[in-house]
């Protein structure tokens, strides 16, 4: 069942390969890039001969990311199970978070770059902005959505409050919150190099930015592709976390 | 323990909860006593307190007024080296396995792995759960869940035992055989039970007193001794009359429950 699904999902990307290659060929293979010519510019973004200075640009970016989506966790958490656990505080703030986190966040990148400067620190701030609310909101949602019988339970059973949250509150919201984190992980990769592309003289976004404002656009195309690997390459990292995390609950 | 102690005292208690419609008050002036090895069952028309009275006696609901003592001493919070209950909704935690949902109270308690490991398994089989061991609740019927959170309230052995409904979602079969087999635990383990039900039968097959109470606000209606031996011959003159007089008193009580 799982080697057909695998070898179902590679003949779909062969397709699609292939699609784009004739596609790109009848129409202007210079906007277009087909495969014959991105492959290529992949192989040479990766040996460093078309960016000899990636490996700095994409450790920014990595740096970048880390550091935005771990404040974005410890902000999402705190802020989480802060107005989670005391009723009024979640009353009167947890409706202006969900109107907030509506807004679309580009709107507020100019901001950003105004108090943050050009530098490394809007972009973290933008994808720790990014990644802030889906994980509160996840905290939020896991918290209204234990079972207070649960509580009643262990209470009985004579849980103080830190073992009420370690062994009740978060294995009963382990799905919502680890979703949360998982969103708040791809949304603050996506915050960090949207924001180098917007602005910015350095990272992988800007990279992105430099191809593609000087129509060098199988270099743009091998650059996307790598930004697409960190993002998948982080996607798997959660997931592996996502694991650990139910065999964690299962002890 | 002074011998004059009873295990239990309630003391006129009272619980008022705050509704969109005003204060609803659940019960008023309830007193009571159970002493060391009864078998004591609460029987009564739905929502007149009766889980609110146990959730007093569990140190769970804080009384409004009066005061619950259990070994002379007063009822502040949870005691799980004393006291162990048996929800009417089982509440058994969804993300461990029967064997551990059982271990539960050990595991706050401290107990080492091994030692409690041992204790659950040992109380699975007497529950007909040996087989059943590593499912997860949503894996288990009504009744083997039921059984789970029975078996997690025997492994910390308590003096006291409480049950709210804990075989009201079964059928009647099954009600039965429980009822019995609790019965047998009880008889051996000689623990203090405080039992709650809807169910005649059961509240005259197993208790050694009922206590009737009325429609909320739930107070003491009545209170009937059961000196009968066990197992008890439901078809005797006696137990047939005791029935009657039994339903005769809560059929007054759900009606007037029902009228409002
Ligand atoms: N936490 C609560 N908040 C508000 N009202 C409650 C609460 N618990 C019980 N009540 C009310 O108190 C009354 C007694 O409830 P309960 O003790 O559950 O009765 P029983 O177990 O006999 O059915 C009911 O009218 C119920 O609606
Ligand atoms: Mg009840």
């Amino acid at each position: 069942m799982r080697a057909r699904t695998r070898s179902l999902q590679v003949a779909i990307l062969l397709g699609g390969i292939a699609l784009w290659e004739i596609a790109a060929r009848a129409a202007n293979p210079l906007l277009y890039v087909p495969p014959s010519a991105a492959l290529p510019a992949l192989r040479d973004l990766l040996t460093l001969t078309s960016y000899p200075d990636l490996p700095s640009h994409l450790l920014l970016t990595i740096q970048e990311i880390v550091v935005a989506y771990g404040l974005a966790v410890l902000a999402g958490l705190g802020v989480g199970f802060g107005l989670g656990l005391n009723r009024v505080l979640g009353r009167v703030y947890a409706p202006i978070l969900a109107a907030l986190y509506a807004v679309p966040a580009v709107v507020w990148y100019p901001s950003l770059m105004l108090f943050f400067g050009l530098d490394a620190a809007s972009k973290i701030a933008f994808g720790f902005l990014l990644g802030f609310f889906p994980i509160t909101l996840a905290v939020l949602a896991g918290v209204r959505q234990t079972n207070p019988q649960l509580v009643t339970v262990a209470r009985a059973f004579g849980a103080r409050p830190h073992v009420l949250f370690v062994k009740v509150m978060l294995p009963a919201m382990l799905f919502t919150l680890v979703g949360g984190l998982r969103t708040g992980l791809a949304l603050s990769v996506i915050g960090v190099i949207v924001g180098e592309i917007l602005g910015s003289k350095s990272g992988l976004g800007s990279l992105i930015n430099h191809a593609y404002g000087l129509a060098r656009t199988p270099d743009y195309v091998a650059l996307v592709v790598l930004a697409l690997g960190v993002v998948v390459s982080t996607d798997v990292a959660a997931t592996l976390l996502e694991r650990r995390a139910q065999r964690w609950t299962a002890e | 323990m002074t011998p004059n102690v009873p295990l239990i005292a309630v003391e006129r208690v009272g619980k008022r909860y705050p509704s969109s419609s005003g204060p609803v008050e659940a019960i008023a002036d309830v007193s009571l006593t159970v002493g060391e090895g009864e078998f004591c069952t609460i029987i009564g028309p739905s929502g007149c307190g009766k889980s609110t009275l146990l959730g007093m006696l569990a140190g769970l609901v804080p009384c409004d007024s009066g005061r619950v003592l259990v070994a002379g001493a007063p009822v502040t919070g949870p005691d799980p080296r004393r006291v162990a209950t048996v929800f009417q909704d089982p509440g058994l935690f969804p993300w461990r396995t029967a064997l551990e949902n059982v271990e539960f109270g050990l595991e706050l308690q401290g107990v080492p792995r091994d030692r409690r490991r041992q204790v659950a398994t040992d109380l699975l089989a007497p529950l007909g759960l040996a087989r059943f061991a590593d499912k997860y609740p949503r894996e288990l019927s009504g009744g083997m869940r039921q059984r789970v959170a029975i078996g997690r309230a025997l492994a910390i052995d308590t003096a006291i035992l409480l049950m709210d409904e804990p075989f009201g979602a079964l059928d009647e079969q099954t009600r039965v055989l429980m009822g019995e087999w609790l019965l047998d635990i009880w008889r051996r383990t000689r623990k203090t039970v405080v039992f709650v039900t809807h169910s005649l039968h059961e509240a005259l097959a197993l208790s050694s007193r009922v206590i009737v109470m009325t429609a909320r606000p739930g107070r003491i209606k009545s209170v009937l001794e059961l000196p009968q031996p066990y197992p008890r011959a439901m078809e005797s003159a006696d137990l047939v009359s005791l029935r009657a007089k039994l339903w005769g008193e809560i059929r007054e009580e759900s009606m007037r429950s029902m009228e409002r």
